[in-house]
C-alpha cells in the first residue's frame, strides 16, 4: 500500500460549503500544511467526509455545554448514523476572542450527560483546542481510513452529464455524497445502477449490504399516489 | 494480571479496584451509585455495568512517561470489554493530550474523555452509570444519538429524483411515476413507451439520460 504523504494521489476530504464561514482555518490548514485534496461542496449532512464510510462533525465545546442545542445535535446525529457507517464528533474549544479574558469552561452534569450519550451510541469523540487541530485529526482520520482502504478515490468534481447524474443520485434519501460520487464513476448510466445487483451496487458505490439493499428497494420501489403528503407541497420544497 | 471480562457488575453498581479506596474520587462517588472495592482488578480502575472498564491516566501518569502506554495497550489486547479511559488533562498534561488521543482513539479504537481532575472524573463516571441505567430501564429510546430507522413513505423522494431528469418538471414527473411505477422500470422503459406520457423530445431526453 502506498503512502499517500509521498506519492501517489494525495488524499481526498470532501467539506461542507458551510465550513468556508465556520471553520476557514480548518480548510486552508488541511491545504496548506498537510497538502490535503479538499473539495468544498454542499454535503448538508456533515461537516466533513473523509472516506467512503466515515463522516465527521465539528461541534463547539460551547454547543455540547447548552441544552438548548440538544434537539439540533440529536437529529443531525441520527441522520448521520442513517448515512454512514461511522460517525466521529470532533470538539473543539471555542476561540477567545480578542479583549476577552479566558473564559473558564464550567464542566456541567448536562456536559457528561452528552457525552455519555455519545459514547454509548458508538459515535467517536477526539477533543481539539483550535482549528489548526482539529485540520491536523481530520488528516489523521483520513489517512488511517486510506489505510483501511476506504478512502474516497473517485474525481470529485464530475462533469457535463456526469454532473447531472450525480444531482439525480444526490435526490436519493440516505445516500451520501461520496456513495452518490461512486455510482458516477463506477457506473455508465442510470439504467445500470437500477438493473445491478446488490452486491454490484455495494462494490460499485463502496456501501455496505443494507446500505446498497436500501438503495435497490429505493429503485424499485413502486409509485403510489396516494401515498404522497396532501396537499401537494409547495414547487421546491 | 489482566481480569478480562468475567466481572458481572449489577446495574447502578460500580466495582472499583482496591487502590482507590480513602481517594477523593472514590469518596464523590459514593452516595451516588453503589461503589464496591475489589482487590484483584488488575489494569481496570472501575468496572461500570453495560460491560465497560474505566481506565485512569493521571497527569502524574503522563509526566512520568510511557508506562501508562503499555498499561492501555495490555489492556486492549487482553480484553474484550469496552474501554473508556479517563484522563486528566490538566495546564502540565495538557502538551501530551494530543499524543495520548492518536494512541487511544486513533490506533486502540477506545474511547478518550478529558476532565480536569478527580472531582470531574468522578462526575464524568457518575453520568456514565446513570446513562446505562437510564438505558436498561426506559429501552432504546432513551439515547438522543442512536439512529433510530423511522419508515417513512419514499414517495416524496421518488418524485424529487425523477425531477432531476433534464426536461421533467414536478408534473411529468407524476405522471411517469404513475405511468411505470419505479425507477427500475422507468429506465428500462422504451422511447416509444415513453412518448406515450410526454412529448417526443422529452421522451428522447430522459431516455438518453
Amino acid at each position: 500500500c502506498r503512502d499517500p504523504g509521498e506519492h501517489g494521489p494525495s488524499l481526498c476530504i470532501l467539506a461542507d460549503s458551510r465550513e468556508i464561514c465556520s471553520g476557514p482555518e480548518v480548510l486552508s490548514c488541511l491545504r496548506a500544511v498537510h497538502g490535503l485534496r479538499v473539495q468544498v461542496c454542499s454535503l448538508g449532512t456533515s461537516d466533513y467526509i473523509v472516506s467512503n464510510r466515515l463522516a465527521v462533525d465539528r461541534v463547539l465545546q460551547s454547543e455540547l455545554q447548552s441544552p438548548g442545542n440538544r434537539n439540533k445535535l440529536s437529529q443531525r446525529l441520527q441522520h448521520l448514523q442513517g448515512v454512514f457507517e461511522r460517525i466521529c464528533v470532533i470538539v473543539e474549544t471555542d476561540r477567545v476572542r480578542p479583549g476577552e479574558t479566558s473564559r473558564c469552561f464550567q464542566r456541567t452534569q448536562y456536559y457528561d450527560g452528552v457525552l455519555s450519550a455519545l459514547v454509548q451510541a458508538g459515535i467517536r469523540i477526539l477533543f481539539s483546542s483550535c482549528q489548526e487541530e482539529t485540520a491536523a485529526l481530520l488528516k489523521e482520520l483520513a489517512l488511517l481510513e486510506h489505510r483501511k482502504d476506504a478512502a474516497i478515490q473517485v474525481p470529485t468534481e464530475p462533469e457535463g452529464h456526469r454532473r447531472d447524474l450525480l444531482s439525480f443520485y444526490l435526490s436519493i434519501p440516505n445516500l451520501s455524497y461520496g456513495a452518490a460520487l461512486n455510482l458516477c464513476h463506477s457506473f455508465g448510466s442510470i439504467t445500470a445502477v437500477a438493473n445491478s445487483s446488490v452486491p454490484a451496487l455495494a462494490a460499485g458505490a463502496r456501501l455496505s449490504r443494507p446500505q446498497a439493499e436500501e438503495l435497490q428497494r429505493f429503485l424499485r420501489h413502486d409509485f403510489d399516489l396516494q401515498l404522497l403528503p396532501q396537499p401537494l407541497p409547495a414547487k421546491g420544497k | 494480571p489482566v481480569t478480562a471480562g468475567s466481572i458481572v457488575v449489577p446495574y447502578g453498581h460500580v466495582i472499583g479496584n482496591e487502590k482507590w479506596r480513602g481517594s477523593e474520587l472514590a469518596q464523590r462517588l459514593q452516595g451516588k451509585v453503589r461503589l464496591i472495592f475489589e482487590d484483584d482488578l488488575g489494569l481496570v480502575d472501575f468496572h461500570l455495568p453495560n460491560r465497560t472498564c474505566i481506565l485512569l491516566i493521571s497527569e502524574a501518569d503522563l509526566v512520568a512517561g510511557d508506562e501508562f502506554k503499555r498499561r492501555l495497550v495490555r489492556f486492549r489486547n487482553a480484553s474484550s470489554l469496552r474501554g473508556i479511559v479517563i484522563v486528566e488533562k490538566t495546564q502540565i498534561s495538557d502538551q501530551y493530550y494530543l499524543g495520548v488521543q492518536k494512541l487511544v482513539v486513533l490506533e486502540l479504537g477506545m474511547v478518550l474523555l478529558p476532565v480536569a481532575n478527580q472531582g470531574e472524573a468522578s462526575q464524568l463516571i457518575i453520568q456514565l452509570v446513570s446513562f446505562c441505567v437510564r438505558e436498561q430501564s426506559r429501552d432504546r429510546g432513551a439515547n438522543p444519538f442512536l439512529g433510530r430507522q423511522r419508515a417513512r413513505p419514499a414517495e416524496p423522494a421518488l418524485l424529487q429524483a425523477v425531477q432531476r431528469v433534464p426536461g421533467v418538471g414536478r408534473a411529468k414527473a407524476l405522471l411517469l411515476l404513475q405511468r411505470f411505477g419505479s425507477i427500475h422500470r422507468l429506465c428500462n422503459a422504451a422511447v416509444q413507451e415513453l412518448e406515450q406520457v410526454v412529448g417526443q423530445t422529452v421522451a428522447q431526453q430522459i431516455y438518453t439520460f
